[in-house]
């Protein structure tokens, strides 16, 4: 190795650590600031909390039992919504590429379906199907699954025309244009698509229980807010940017595997 | 002697919004077995929809293909395309882009998976096998592309400027590459391109298509010593003056059109 070199990955070794740690000082810094801005009381601790009082909050140990059940609640909702607005909102993509003529019908709706604001729905969700989880995982998979069919079927249209051709001299049938071809050279799509439905779903579900639930992150949120109880706003705040930051990480693996091959 | 590929009175037209457009008008052409024969015409000309009609994926408005005197709708199995680039697909490595044909067609079975890896190995590209496309250079992915239309055993090759995305000098040597190992294999090809070189390096014969609705214009026999490689034909005494006569040829097109 050449001093030059050795230099050059020098350089990208300590850009790498001054990067990580001005991440874990910028956390540091906030959290710090946030403690002392509440203990000096120069903004009312009642109204921001503090981080000593949400750990302090999350040590107890029924507190403990009942975040977890509110949590675990959460995020089956979260992670059902996810899942099946995905699932389907590919299958939908497939069968509207299937069809030239059902794409051509369904594209105003679809268009227009995605310009809606979910939200609005919300009442009515709940009058046809009850103020339960269920509800709260169809505003989830609403959210989701128009993004999702629009995403994915303009990833199966943009397939190269040359490969279909090379498929179509093969004598390839059209399921096996789908199989070979159109789902494979798709996966990428497919990522880009899970990393949007983990932050949407998220919404969904958290708005889906401001709306309706009895349980979970989003009701104990409205709770403490109504209360006035901001430790427990400010510690499910918290545990929400975890849980969302470990989903984001779990798909950001799964594309790390994946990419190697497309 | 019958010819083992013929085109007769081929018309086909393009329907679009904007109306009806004729691109090939009662084109006829005769293939012998193990020629090289290659299309070239002004661009638009319908070359990449005769390729298309050979291999099945369109059909002809009027006029037929006959491959061993029968419709050739009868056996497009023996009918191979190579595409623009390579179009090898990056999912998958090597053996299974290969395999492709064999799994499309039905017919994967141990004897022909075999026969597909003694291919591969037979042009050197044994050790690639499990490499994905994008770690192989670009004469070698050529190469993988041409294998991979040879292993469902065709015995004609439809090359659609298959070069075209390659830089001049690995150009020249896929050329070589090509050419050698489809007259190895004894196959009959028909190739489609815009570089009258190529096509004059590579060919025994050259049919020259007007431009739209294409006509053939002329069909010339290329007489430059067939053991040479393309390279070395490019040396030749000859080779200037064909490409002379067929860049008038395209060139007059121009005025007519």
């Amino acid at each position: 190795m050449t001093d030059e070199h050795k230099k050059y990955v020098k350089k990208i070794r300590i850009r790498k650590l001054v990067t990580k740690v001005l991440q874990i000082g910028i956390l540091l810094l906030f959290i710090g600031l946030w403690e002392l801005v509440a203990q000096k009381e120069i903004i009312d601790p009642f109204i921001i909390s503090s981080p000593s009082r949400i750990f302090k909050l999350l040590l107890k140990l029924e507190a403990q039992k009942n975040l977890f059940n509110h949590l675990s609640a959460t995020l089956i909702e979260t992670v059902l919504g996810f899942l099946i607005s995905t699932a389907a909102g590919t299958l939908i993509a497939i069968i509207l590429w299937w069809s030239r003529l059902l794409n051509d019908v369904l594209e105003p709706y679809l268009v227009t379906l995605n310009s809606l604001p979910k939200i609005a729905l919300g009442p009515l969700i709940i009058i046809w199907i009850g103020a339960g989880k269920q509800a709260i995982i169809t505003m989830a998979i609403l959210i989701c699954i128009i993004i999702t069919i629009i995403s994915m079927l303009s990833g199966f249209m943009q397939v190269d025309k040359e490969k279909i051709m090379l498929l179509k001299s093969m004598q390839a049938n059209k399921f096996q244009i789908l199989t070979k071809l159109v789902l494979p050279a798709n996966i990428p799509t497919l990522i880009s698509v899970l990393k949007i439905n983990v932050g949407l779903s998220w919404v969904g579900t958290i708005m889906g229980e401001y709306l309706v639930s009895r349980e979970g992150i989003g009701y104990l949120i409205v709770y403490g807010s109504q209360v006035f109880q901001l430790d427990l706003v400010m510690a499910s705040t918290v545990i929400l940017c975890i849980l969302a930051a470990l989903m984001y990480a779990i798909v950001a693996l799964i594309e790390k595997i994946i990419k190697k091959y497309f | 002697m019958q010819p083992i590929l013929e085109l007769k009175n081929l018309t086909f037209s393009y329907h679009s919004k904007e109306g009806e457009t004729k691109v090939l008008d009662n084109v006829i052409v005769r293939v012998e077995k193990g020629d090289f024969v290659g299309l070239v015409g002004p661009s638009g000309c319908g070359k990449t929809t005769i390729l298309n009609l050979l291999a099945g994926i369109m059909q002809p408005s009027c006029g037929n293909i006959l491959l061993d005197g029968r419709d050739i709708r009868e056996s497009l199995d023996k009918v191979a395309l190579m595409p623009q680039r390579d179009q090898l697909f990056e999912w998958r490595n090597i053996e299974r882009n290969i395999m492709l044909g064999l799994e499309v067609r039905h017919i994967n079975t141990k004897k022909n998976r075999e026969m597909a890896l003694s291919l591969l190995k037979k042009y050197g590209l044994g050790d690639f096998a499990g490499m994905h496309p994008s770690q192989l250079s670009g004469g070698m992915r050529q190469r993988a592309a041409l294998i991979r239309t040879l292993v469902t055993q065709p015995e004609i090759l439809l090359l659609d400027e298959p070069f075209s995305a390659l830089d001049f000098q690995t150009r020249l040597n896929v050329c070589d590459d090509v050419y050698k190992i489809i007259k190895q294999e004894e196959k009959t090809a028909v190739l489609v391109s815009h570089d009258i070189s190529e096509c004059i390096s590579l060919c025994d014969k050259i049919i020259v298509l007007s431009a739209r609705p294409s006509r053939v214009k002329d069909e010339i026999d290329i007489e430059i010593d067939k053991s040479l490689t393309p390279l070395k034909r490019r040396e030749d005494k000859l080779f200037p003056k064909y490409f002379e006569r067929i860049w008038m040829l395209l060139e007059e097109k121009k005025n007519d059109g």
